[in-house]
């Protein structure tokens, strides 16, 4: 399996000359399969730009959205295929008893916020709520779990083969929780994260920054760290940048984070933070060094 | 052990925080977890006596009535909430792990999910215990 990042930022897009390196675009990731399929996780503004890419070769395209908060929906509207008559997407996302998926994405593509509905898309899409257990999209298996964040928020693992990547973008394992002594089976998202080659996980704010946005939802560095060395994650991708952070910041925050996780026992390489356009093979760093 | 459902991980979390003496229970009436002022009234924290079998836990704690007989159980609140998927309310006199009796007020709630019903909060109130209240 390979990711390539679209977005990584998280709350809102940032555009900006300071925001160049990580990017502004917000969470949207494409998981390319051994079948030579894809699978695209979250719909936020970082999907416009792949979108273009797909509408050359349209074929059955699968999305699956962890939430339907703005940042992660917002690039639905903007994604080419999705005016495309030849397109068939499916998006999958968590159910909720209020109202369908399909009526809750509506609230956004539609009037004042949106030109057009959704029944006005020519594209044939199909909206589902993510099943109980395990499901299979081409060769991935694919599990959807219930995580700590506000409103029902999902995270993802997918396997392919051997590999395994964890998806939880928007994640407080650590609210109300001592994550360093829990036991895993009361951690929110365990089952999903234990032992997976990549964990793409929520790291918004610094451990500083975190008391002033304790219950929004979102992981300071300590816990974002915590949670991947209680889960042994064999690698680490800090995601969902806060938008107030620059390049600059982030450079900085991403060497913090290694010497943190260097004094958590964690192996050096195994961390690293999210930037747009970033391409990684999925699994432990030996085995994609020994690849390339 | 399987992870447990979100809905009963935050529902821990929340009892944690809390100084209001609480037990969370699953679906089969096990008690899950108890915090700390409920352990402070048992006599027992919940890092030395586990996790309890729904009939460990009822047999040590039982709660009795005015002229010292057992409350049947589908007369507790607990059970009510449980079997019932409703809220209740009981009145009761029960014993800590030592032997001391106290009378206790117990509201159970049930904690209901997508999937269904996974368990419940039970919240304590204990007698002569809470000043404030009662003034």
């Amino acid at each position: 399996m390979k990711i390539k990042v679209w977005g990584a930022r998280g709350s809102v897009p940032a555009p900006g000359p300071e925001m160049n390196r990580y990017g502004g675009n917000t969470s949207c990731v494409q998981l390319d399969l051994s079948d030579g399929s894809a699978l695209i996780i979250d719909a936020g503004t970082g999907i416009r730009t792949l979108g273009v890419g797909i509408a050359q070769n349209p074929s059955h395209i699968n999305i699956l959205l962890t939430h339907l908060h703005l940042d992660h929906i917002q690039g639905l509207m903007f994604f080419a295929p999705c005016f495309q008559a030849g397109s068939q997407i499916t998006i999958w996302g968590p159910s909720s008893p209020e109202a369908s998926l399909e009526e809750r994405i509506a609230r956004y593509i539609s009037a004042p916020l949106s030109p057009v509905e959704v029944r006005e898309l020519p594209c044939a899409v199909d909206f589902r709520d993510t099943p109980a257990s395990e499901w299979e999209i081409g060769p991935a298996k694919i599990r959807a779990e219930a995580v700590t964040h506000r409103g029902p928020t999902l995270g993802y693992r997918i396997t392919d083969g051997a590999q395994s990547l964890t998806y939880i973008s928007d994640h407080e394992p650590g609210l109300g929780a001592p994550l360093d002594s829990l036991e895993p089976e009361w951690i929110s998202g365990f089952d999903l994260a234990r032992e997976t080659d990549l964990l793409i996980h929520d790291c918004q704010y610094t451990d500083e920054e975190y008391p002033d946005h304790v219950g929004w939802g979102h992981s300071r560095l300590t816990d974002a760290l915590t949670f991947a060395r209680r889960t042994e994650a064999k690698r680490l991708m800090l995601f969902h940048h806060d938008p107030l952070h620059s390049d600059d910041f982030l450079d900085r925050f991403c060497e913090t984070a290694k010497e943190r996780w260097a004094e958590l026992g964690g192996r050096n390489g195994a961390i690293e933070m999210a930037a747009e356009t970033q391409e990684l093979e999925v699994g432990p760093p030996s085995r994609v060094a020994a690849a390339s | 052990m399987d992870q447990k459902p979100l809905e009963l991980i935050l529902a821990r979390n929340f009892l944690t925080s809390l100084s209001t003496p609480a037990f969370l229970v699953d679906q089969s009436g096990a008690l899950i977890f108890y915090n700390e002022a409920a352990g402070a009234m048992l006599g027992i924290s919940f890092e030395e006596s586990g996790r309890l079998e729904a009939s460990e836990w009822s047999r040590t704690l039982s709660p009795y009535g005015e002229s010292g007989e057992l409350t049947p159980i589908e007369d507790r609140a607990m059970t009510k909430a449980l079997r019932r998927g409703r809220p209740a309310h009981g009145h009761y006199k029960i014993r800590s792990v030592r032997g001391d009796p106290f009378e206790i007020e117990a509201s159970a709630l049930p904690i209901v999910a997508e999937g269904g019903q996974e368990g419940a909060m039970i919240f304590f109130w204990q007698h002569g215990n809470n000043s404030r209240a009662e003034e």
